[in-house]
C-alpha cells in the first residue's frame, strides 16, 4: 500500500443501504427538519414505475411537494432554472433525486439555485462558487454506475455553447445516499453492464491515478471486488436483488474513491467522446478502460498489478508473477468486456465502431476522432493521469479504441520523472 | 476581562519567499504574453480560450499575483500584479506561500500540485486546464531541460519540439519578456 507525501479525503454523505431502505425517507427528512420534498427524476424512471415504489414506501408519512420528471438525458441548465421555479412555487424545502447521473446532477443544480438564490444557475459555474450549506438532498440511484450520489460535482450542459459545465463544491454533496435494490431491479442488461463498468472505471482509475491515497484506495479495491464478483451474475439473472445491492454499493464506493482521487485518461477520453458524439458515458468507460491501463503501464505497473487481487481473487493473484500482474489485469478487463458482450447478445460495445445510434447509424464515425482528440485537451482529467496526454496521444488511443485492437505500445511517448503520488 | 492575556496572532510575512514568487510570476506572466506571439502551439491553445478571458495566478491569502488577459487580436497580455479594476473571470490560487515555493522551485510539477490539491480554481475548469498546458510550454522555453523535467509531466521529444524551434523560441521569448515591455509594465504597475 502506497502512502503519498500528501493527500486529503472528504466524504460527508450518510449511506443507507438495504432492502427496505426507502421506507426510512420520512424519518431521514424529518431529522434534517424537512417536511415537503420535491422529487427530481426523468420520464423513464416514472414509466417503469419506480416513483410509485417510492410513494408506496413512504406511504402517508410524507407530503411530496412536487414531482419534476423533466430531466433530459444530459442535464441542462435551463431545465434546472425551470425546476427551481416549480420548487419555489410549491413551497418545497428539500429534494429527493431519483435516477441516474443526469437526474442527480440536475437535482444538485436545483439545490444550488433554491438554496443560494437567483434565477440562473450559470451564476454559480465552476469550482468554489458554492460556499454555503444547501437544503437537504437525498440521492436514490437507479443505475449502478455514476456514483453521483457520492460526488461533490454536478455536470450540467449548456446546449447553446455546446459545453458541459461543472459545479464543484463540498456543499454540492448530497446529504444522504439511499441504496435500495428495488430501484435498480428494472435496469435493462445493457444499462446494467455499461453503468457497472463505469463504476469499475471509477474504482480502477482512482486506484492508479495521481491523487490516490490509502482511504480512497480501500473504497476502490472493495468496489472492484464487488463488481467483479457480481456483474455477470446480475446480467444473467436480473432478479438477483443481492447482486443488485452489491453493485449499488460498489458504485457508491467507487464514487467516494474517484471523488477524492480523481480520474485520468479513461474519463478524459470518455468525457470528450460523450460531448462530441453524445455516446452514453458508461459505454465509453468500458471501451476505454483497458486502453487507460495500457497507456499508463510503464508509469505505474506495480500499482496496476495490485488490482489483480480484488479483480481475480487471491488464487490467481498468488499464481501470477509480480511482473505479469498488470498485464493480467488488462487481459481480464478485456475478457470481462467480451463476456458482457456475449451475455447481452452483442449489445455491450467493445470498441468505438460498434456503438450504434437508435436510428442504426454509427455513433462515432472515424472522421470525428481528431475532433474528439482536440476536445480531450480541455478536460481536467488529463491533469490527474500519471502519463502526459496531448492531442496526438489522444488520437493514437482513439484510433486503437475505434478498431478495438490493443494499444501499439511503441507509439506511447514515454518520459518525465517518476510519478509523484 | 483582560483581553490582553489573549493576544491576536498576526501571520508572518515570509518576505524573501514572497519576493521570489513575485519575480517568478512576473517573468512567467511576461513570458506567456511573449509565447502567445511566438509559439504556434501556444497560439493554438490561446485561440481556443474565451475571448473575454482574464485570469490570475496567485498565492493565498494576499498574493503575489500575476494577471493575464486575452487581447482583441487573439494573443495574451500580461496585465500586472494588481487585481483592482480588472474583470477577472478565472482565479487560480496556490493555497499558501510554502506550496507556491514547492511549485516555483520545481520540487513539484504543476500537474502534481493540482493532484496534491495545492491549487484552488474558481471559474471555468476547462479553461484552467488549457492555462496549465500553456504554463507547461512556457516553462519548456524559459528553463533548462534538467529543471523543466521536474516541472512538467513529460518533456517534449524532438519530434514534438525540435532543438531549432526550442532555441529560437527561447531567444525570442526571453527577448520579448525581459525587454522594453518589462520596463513599461513595471512603470505602469508601480505608478
Amino acid at each position: 500500500m502506497l502512502l503519498p507525501s500528501f493527500y486529503d479525503f472528504c466524504c460527508r454523505v450518510k449511506t443507507i443501504s438495504g432492502n427496505k431502505a426507502l421506507e426510512m425517507i420520512p424519518d431521514l427528512l424529518a431529522g434534517m427538519n424537512a417536511k415537503k420534498p420535491m422529487i427530481v427524476t426523468d420520464k423513464g424512471v416514472v414509466a417503469v414505475g419506480l416513483i410509485d415504489v417510492v410513494k408506496k414506501a413512504v406511504g402517508n408519512k410524507l407530503k411530496i411537494g412536487a414531482i419534476f420528471d423533466g430531466v433530459p438525458i444530459d442535464s441542462d441548465y435551463k431545465v434546472v432554472n425551470a425546476a427551481a421555479k416549480i420548487y419555489r412555487q410549491k413551497g418545497c424545502d428539500s429534494i429527493i433525486a431519483i435516477g441516474g447521473g443526469s437526474a442527480m446532477d440536475t437535482a444538485k443544480g436545483i439545490n444550488i439555485l433554491v438554496s443560494l438564490g437567483g434565477d440562473n444557475l450559470l451564476d454559480y459555474e465552476g469550482a468554489g462558487a458554492v460556499k454555503k450549506k444547501l437544503n437537504p438532498l437525498i440521492a436514490i440511484p437507479t443505475t449502478s454506475g455514476t456514483g453521483s450520489e457520492m460526488t461533490l460535482v454536478a455536470v450540467i450542459a449548456d446546449p447553446e455553447r455546446r459545453v458541459k459545465m461543472t459545479f464543484v463544491s463540498y456543499f454540492v454533496l448530497p446529504d444522504i445516499a439511499l441504496l435500495d435494490p428495488r430501484m435498480t431491479k428494472t435496469l435493462p442488461p445493457t444499462l446494467t453492464t455499461s453503468t457497472a463498468m463505469d463504476a469499475m472505471t471509477h474504482a480502477v482509475e482512482a486506484y492508479f491515478c495521481k491523487e490516490k491515497n490509502p482511504v480512497s484506495d480501500s473504497h476502490a479495491l472493495y468496489a472492484i471486488k464487488m463488481i467483479s464478483d457480481n456483474l455477470l451474475n446480475v446480467v444473467k439473472n436480473p432478479g438477483d436483488l443481492k447482486g443488485r445491492l452489491a453493485l449499488a454499493n460498489a458504485s457508491a464506493m467507487a464514487g467516494i474513491a474517484f471523488s477524492n482521487s480523481m480520474v485520468g485518461l479513461v474519463h478524459n477520453m470518455g468525457h470528450s467522446t460523450g460531448a462530441v458524439c453524445h455516446v452514453p458515458h458508461g459505454v465509453c468507460m468500458s471501451i476505454f478502460l483497458p486502453y487507460g491501463l495500457e497507456y499508463n503501464l510503464h508509469r505505474c505497473a506495480d500499482i496496476i498489478g495490485e488490482i489483480l487481487f480484488p479483480l481475480a481473487g487471491p488464487e490467481v493473484y498468488a499464481a501470477t508473477r509480480k511482473k505479469d500482474r498488470a498485464e493480467k489485469v488488462i487481459e481480464l478487463i478485456r475478457t470481462m468486456n467480451q463476456d458482457l458482450y456475449d451475455a447481452t447478445g452483442g449489445k455491450h460495445s467493445r470498441c468505438l465502431k460498434e456503438i450504434i445510434n437508435r436510428d442504426g447509424s454509427q455513433a462515432v464515425p472515424q472522421s470525428i476522432l481528431p475532433t474528439i482528440a482536440r476536445a480531450t485537451m480541455m478536460d481536467g482529467a488529463r491533469l490527474y493521469n500519471p502519463e502526459e496526454i496531448l492531442e496526438y496521444d489522444s488520437l493514437m488511443v482513439l484510433e486503437h479504441a475505434y478498431e478495438g485492437i490493443p494499444l501499439d505500445r511503441s507509439k506511447i511517448k514515454k518520459g518525465g520523472r517518476k510519478v509523484a503520488y | 476581562m483582560n483581553t490582553n492575556k489573549y493576544p491576536e496572532i498576526k501571520p508572518g510575512t515570509k518576505f524573501i519567499k514572497k519576493v521570489y514568487c513575485f519575480i517568478m510570476l512576473l517573468i512567467v506572466g511576461r513570458a506567456i504574453e511573449a509565447a502567445s506571439k511566438t509559439d504556434r502551439v501556444v497560439k493554438k491553445e490561446v485561440e481556443a480560450l474565451p475571448n473575454d478571458l482574464c485570469f490570475y495566478l496567485g498565492v493565498m491569502p494576499s498574493g503575489p499575483y500575476m494577471v493575464v488577459g486575452k487581447t482583441k487580436e487573439g494573443g495574451m497580455k500580461y496585465l500586472g500584479w494588481k487585481l483592482v479594476g480588472k474583470k477577472i473571470n478565472l482565479r487560480m490560487n496556490i493555497r499558501n506561500i510554502e506550496a507556491a515555493i514547492q511549485v516555483f522551485t520545481f520540487q513539484e510539477s504543476t500537474a502534481t500540485a493540482f493532484a496534491h490539491d495545492r491549487f484552488v480554481v474558481e471559474g471555468d475548469l476547462p479553461t484552467a486546464t488549457a492555462v496549465v498546458r500553456i504554463l507547461d510550454i512556457v516553462e519548456v522555453y524559459l528553463l533548462p531541460k534538467i529543471i523543466t523535467k521536474l516541472a512538467v509531466q513529460r518533456y517534449p521529444k524532438w519530434s514534438e519540439m525540435s532543438p531549432f524551434r526550442k532555441w529560437t523560441g527561447r531567444f525570442i521569448i526571453y527577448g520579448r519578456a525581459l525587454g522594453y515591455g518589462l520596463v513599461k509594465d513595471l512603470i505602469t504597475n508601480i505608478f
